[in-house]
C-alpha cells in the first residue's frame, strides 16, 4: 500500500509531446482510474509509471521512492496487460510463478505462493493448463493472479476488460472492486470506458491532450465537471453542449445541460422542438429532439412516458443543474 | 542516464563477429586482393592487369557472356514453365499433390548427383535420352560433346532441378489471388486464355519477381553442376565465371580468380539490384 | 473432379513420370546392376540383382571412405544448424523488437549476404589467418555466415507475430535480456524454427561448393564430395556411382517425406510480399 506521485511528467516521441507536463498524487491504498479518449496519452502514462516507457523528464515516487531511474522489476509494481500477455508455452502455474522463479525464489515456497493466489481466485482445478485451454475470464484471473504473486506496492491495469464480452466485463468490474477491498492495494487503472471509470473508482483522472483535465470522485466530476470537455466526457448519454448565440444569452462560452436535468412536456416549455427518435432503454427513454435555433438536443425521461418521432414537444432545462463556462 | 534496452545490441555480437570475420572481411579483401599478382606465396600490386586479361584473353570473356546467357536463359525458363506448372497443379486435377511433390523433389537433391546422373543420361552414344531418341528415328546431337550445345545441356538440366521452386513459390502467389476475379471475369465473358493473361499474369507479379530474381542470382553464382558436368568444356566452350574462379584458383592465379570474384559481385550488383528495384517499382504502380 | 480434369491429370501424371520419375528410377535399377551390366547405360531391367554387394563395396571403397563423409557432414550440418538456430534467433529478435539506424544497417548487411557471391580465395586467407581452413571448425563458421541471411529473415518475419506484451510482462517479473529471450522467446519459435532446421540441414547437407574450396583433404570429405572423388574410380564401374548417388540422396528423401510442410513453408517465404 503505497503513494504515487508524478511531479512535471513529460513524453516527447520524435518532436512530438504527447505527456505535457503531468502532477499527481495517488494516495495509499487508492483505486485510481486514467480515463481519456484514445490517444489522450493515458496508456502512456501508466507504461512511464511502470517503467516500460521511459519518461523525457519529471520524477515518479512511488512508496516515498524515487524510482524515476529504476528498472520495471524495481518498482515495486504489477501490471495486468489488455491481452493478458499469457506465456503461451508455460502452464497456469508457471505462468503465475514465472516471477518468482527469475527471482530463484525456493520451489516449496513457490508453490505455496502460487497454490495460495489460485485458491483466492478460483484458479486451483486449471493449474496445469496451457492458457490456449482456458476461457476469456480464466485467462483475465492468471493474469490478475500472476500480479497478485509479486505482492506489489501497485497494481496497473492497461484496459484490461476491453477483450471481454459486455456480461463478463460487468462481472470482472465486480471481482476487481472487491479485489481492491480485500487487497487494499494502490491501484492504477487505465480505460477509455467511463462507465469502467464511475463504477470502479475511489479517484478519476480525466485526460486529454496529455494534460490532466480534472481529478476527483466520480460524483464530484459528475456534478461539477471543471472544463467542458469533462462535462462532454462524463455522463451516459453525454451532456448537451452549446456554443454560439444560447451560450451568449446564457452570458457564457459552452452552455450544458445534462439529458437528464431537462423536463420534457407535450405543451410548452422554455425550448420548442420535434422528436427525431426515441430510444427505449425500459426504465428511461432517450428522446433525439430537434430544437429550431439549437439544433440536437438529447432529453432523458421516464420509460412510462410516450413519445412518437415526428411529435412536437418542448424541454426545460433544470436551472440548478446548468453547466456555464 | 538512459536505462538500458530490454533488447541489448550484444545479442548481434556472437552472428555479427562470424559474419564480419567469413563474409564482410573476405568480401572487403576481395577488392584489394584482385587488384594483385596473388599466388600462394605473396601478393604483388598489379594495378587493373588482372581485369584487363578478364576482358580481353578469349576464354575468360567467353566465360563472362557464358554466365549471363546461362542466368538469363535459366531464369526466362523457370519463370515461364514455373507459372504454367504451378497453373496446371492448382487446377484441381487428378493426382494434384502427388505432382507437386514430384515436380519438387529435384530441388532437395544433391546437384553434384544430379549433374552426374545427366552426364550418363546425355551420353552421345550410349546415352539413354539419345537411345530413346533413336528409337523413334531421331538422331540425337552430343548433348555435352558439341561445344555450342554444352552450355545450353546444362542450362536444361538445370532447369530440370530448378523449376520445382519455381513452381511452389507460384503455387503459394496463385494461392493468395481471390477465387472472386476469377468469378468477375467470367461474368464480364472472358475465355480461360483472357483470364489468365489478365488476371492470373498481373495478380501473381510478386511471386514472378521473387522467382525472376531468386533464379537469377542463382543463375549467375552457378557452380556444381557444370562442373559435375563439363568442367566447363568442351575446351572452355561452357565455362562461366564460378568456374573459372575455381579454375584459377586451382592454377594458383589467386589474383585473377579473385579478380573474377569481383566481377561476379558486381554483375549481380548491377543486373540485380536495378532489376529487383523495378520490378517491385512496377508491383506498386500496378 | 470433372472428367477433362482426370484427362489433363492423367496425361500430366505420365509426362511427369518420363521427365521426373524415370530418371531417379534409372539411378536406383543401375545401383543394382553389375559392374558389366551398368556400363551399357540403357534403361534395361539388371541382369542380376547384386544391390547388397554394390553397397557394401561401394561403403568399404577408399577405407570406408563414404561413412567418414556421412559423419563429417552430419558433424558439420548439426553443429551449424545449432549456432545458425540461437545466433540467428537472437539477431532476428533485437532487429524485430528494436527499430532503430543499428539494427537496420545490421540487417541490411545480413540480407546483402543472401545476394553477394562469397569472395572465395580471400575467405581461405582469413581462414588460414585464424587457423581454421581445412577444419571441420572452419566449415561450421562458415556454414553459419552463409545460411545467416535466411534464418534471420524467417526469425524477424515470425517474430514480429509475437505480441510485445509478453517481453513487458517478463520485464516486469524481472527477466533479464537474456531471460526474455531464451525463457519467453525462444520457447515460442518453434514452427519457424524447424522450417529452418529442415530448409538449412538439407542445404548444407548437400553443399558442394563450399567444402570443395574450403575443406579439402582425404580425412575431411564431405558427403558431396565422395562422389566427386570417386568418380574417375568409378568410370568403369558406373553400378557403384549410382550407388553412391542413392545413398547420399536418401537423407533429403526422408526429410521430405516427414517434413513436407516445413519445407514449402521455408521455400516460399515472402513470395507473397516479394
Amino acid at each position: 500500500m503505497s503513494r504515487v506521485e508524478l511531479k512535471d511528467l513529460r513524453k516527447n516521441f520524435g518532436g512530438l509531446e504527447v505527456i505535457k507536463g503531468v502532477d499527481l498524487t495517488v494516495e495509499p491504498g487508492e483505486f485510481c482510474v486514467f480515463v481519456g479518449p484514445s490517444g489522450c496519452g493515458k496508456s502512456t502514462l501508466l507504461r512511464m509509471i511502470s517503467g516500460l516507457e521511459e519518461q523525457s523528464s519529471g520524477t515518479i515516487e512511488i512508496g516515498g521512492r524515487d524510482v524515476t531511474r529504476s528498472e520495471p522489476s524495481e518498482r515495486g509494481i504489477a501490471m495486468v496487460f489488455q491481452n493478458y500477455a499469457l506465456y503461451p508455452h508455460l502452464s497456469v502455474r508457471e505462468n503465475i510463478g514465472f516471477g518468482l522463479s527469475l527471482a530463484r525464489t525456493p520451489k516449496d515456497e513457490m508453490r505455496r505462493k502460487v497454490e495460495t493466489v489460485a485458491e483466492t481466485l478460483q484458479l486451483t482445478d486449471y493449474l496445469e493448463r496451457k492458457p490456449k485451454a482456458l476461457s476469456g475470464g480464466q485467462r483475465q484471473r492468471v493474469a490478475i493472479g500472476r500480479a497478485i504473486v509479486r505482492d506489489p506496492e501497485v497494481f496497473l491495469f492497461d484496459e484490461p476488460l476491453s477483450n471481454l464480452d459486455a456480461a463478463l466485463r460487468s462481472q470482472m468490474r465486480i471481482e476487481l472492486t472487491e479485489l481492491h477491498e480485500r487487497l487494499r492495494a494502490t491501484m492504477i487503472y487505465v480505460t477509455h470506458d467511463q462507465v469502467e471509470a464511475m463504477t470502479m473508482a475511489d479517484k478519476i483522472v480525466v485526460l486529454n491532450g496529455g494534460r490532466i483535465e480534472q481529478v476527483g470522485t466520480p460524483m464530484e466530476l459528475y456534478e461539477r465537471p471543471a472544463t467542458p470537455f469533462v462535462a462532454g466526457f462524463i455522463g451516459s448519454p453525454r451532456m448537451n453542449l452549446f456554443e454560439g448565440d444560447l451560450a451568449r444569452e446564457m452570458g457564457c462560452e459552452v452552455y450544458g445541460i445534462r439529458p437528464e436535468h431537462l423536463e420534457v412536456s407535450e405543451t410548452e416549455g422554455r425550448w420548442t422542438g420535434r422528436v427525431r427518435h426515441v430510444e427505449r432503454l425500459g426504465a428511461d427513454t432517450i428522446l433525439h429532439l430537434e430544437v429550431e435555433a439549437l439544433g440536437p438536443l438529447l432529453a432523458r425521461v421516464d420509460g412510462s412516458r410516450t413519445f412518437n418521432p415526428g411529435q412536437t414537444v418542448h424541454a426545460t432545462p433544470n436551472t440548478d443543474k446548468e453547466f456555464r463556462y | 542516464m538512459r536505462r538500458k534496452s530490454p533488447y541489448p545490441y550484444w545479442f548481434f555480437l556472437p552472428a555479427g563477429a562470424i559474419f564480419l570475420v567469413l563474409f564482410i572481411l573476405p568480401t572487403v579483401a576481395s577488392f584489394y586482393f584482385s587488384l594483385t599478382y596473388w599466388d600462394p606465396f605473396e601478393a604483388r600490386f598489379a594495378g587493373w592487369d588482372n581485369y584487363v586479361q578478364f576482358f580481353s584473353e578469349p576464354f575468360l570473356v567467353r566465360g563472362l557472356t557464358n554466365t549471363l546467357v546461362f542466368a538469363f536463359l535459366t531464369s526466362g525458363l523457370k519463370t515461364v514453365l514455373g507459372l504454367l506448372l504451378a497453373v496446371l497443379l492448382t487446377s484441381g486435377i487428378f493426382a494434384q499433390g502427388f505432382l507437386r511433390s514430384v515436380v519438387f523433389f529435384p530441388v532437395l537433391v544433391s546437384t553434384i548427383g544430379v549433374g552426374l546422373l545427366f552426364q550418363e543420361l546425355m551420353h552421345p552414344t550410349e546415352g539413354a535420352i539419345n537411345l530413346a531418341l533413336a528409337a523413334v528415328g531421331i538422331d540425337g546431337p552430343g548433348w555435352l560433346t558439341n561445344p555450342s550445345l554444352a552450355l545450353i545441356s546444362v542450362a536444361l538440366v538445370d532447369v530440370w532441378r530448378g523449376v520445382g521452386l519455381a513452381t511452389l513459390i507460384y503455387i503459394a502467389g496463385l494461392a493468395t489471388i481471390g477465387q472472386e476475379y476469377y468469378e468477375a471475369a467470367r461474368i464480364d465473358g472472358a475465355t480461360r486464355l483472357q483470364q489468365f493473361w489478365r488476371v492470373t499474369v498481373p495478380l501473381v507479379r510478386p511471386a514472378t519477381t521473387t522467382v525472376i530474381i531468386l533464379s537469377l542470382i542463382g543463375g549467375l553464382r552457378l557452380f556444381d553442376l557444370i562442373w559435375a558436368m563439363t568442367r566447363g568444356g568442351p575446351g572452355f566452350s561452357s565455362d562461366v565465371l564460378a568456374s573459372v574462379i575455381y579454375k584459377q584458383y586451382q592454377a594458383g592465379f589467386w589474383g585473377l580468380s579473385t579478380a573474377g570474384n569481383v566481377i561476379l559481385f558486381l554483375m549481380i550488383a548491377f543486373i540485380v539490384a536495378p532489376l529487383a528495384w523495378w520490378l517491385n517499382r512496377r508491383e506498386l504502380e500496378a | 473432379m470433372t472428367r477433362r480434369g482426370y484427362i489433363i491429370g492423367a496425361i500430366s501424371l505420365l509426362v511427369a513420370f518420363v521427365v521426373f520419375v524415370i530418371p531417379f528410377l534409372f539411378v536406383a535399377i543401375n545401383a543394382m546392376k553389375t559392374a558389366q551390366d551398368a556400363s551399357s547405360l540403357d534403361f534395361s531391367l539388371p541382369e542380376r540383382w547384386v544391390f547388397w554387394e554394390n553397397l557394401v563395396t561401394t561403403v568399404q571403397t577408399r577405407d570406408y571412405a563414404l561413412l567418414l563423409a556421412y559423419w563429417n557432414s552430419i558433424v558439420i550440418t548439426v553443429c551449424a544448424i545449432a549456432l545458425l538456430v540461437v545466433f540467428g534467433a537472437m539477431v532476428g529478435f533485437v532487429i524485430q523488437r528494436r527499430p532503430s539506424r543499428t539494427s537496420r544497417v545490421v540487417y541490411a548487411f545480413i540480407l546483402a549476404g543472401l545476394m553477394i557471391p562469397p569472395a572465395v580465395v580471400p575467405t581461405i586467407w582469413v581462414l588460414q589467418g585464424i587457423n581454421l581452413f581445412k577444419t571441420l571448425n572452419g566449415m561450421i563458421l562458415i556454414q553459419v555466415a552463409y545460411g545467416l541471411g535466411f534464418t534471420v529473415l524467417l526469425y524477424r518475419a515470425f517474430i514480429s507475430t509475437i505480441p510485445r506484451e509478453l517481453d513487458e510482462a517478463a520485464i516486469i517479473d524481472g527477466a533479464k535480456p537474456w531471460q526474455i529471450f531464451f525463457r519467453v522467446v525462444l520457447p515460442l519459435l518453434k514452427p519457424v524454427t524447424l522450417t529452418i532446421i529442415v530448409v538449412q540441414s538439407i542445404t548444407i547437407f548437400n553443399d558442394f561448393t563450399h567444402p570443395l574450396y574450403y575443406l579439402p583433404g582425404r580425412e575431411n570429405i564431405t558427403v558431396q564430395l565422395t562422389l566427386y572423388n570417386f568418380q574417375s574410380q568409378f568410370v568403369s564401374q558406373m553400378n557403384l556411382l549410382f550407388m553412391n548417388i542413392l545413398l547420399i540422396t536418401i537423407p533429403p528423401l526422408l526429410v521430405f517425406i516427414f517434413f513436407n510442410r516445413q519445407i514449402v513453408a521455408g521455400m516460399t517465404s515472402g513470395a507473397v510480399k516479394g
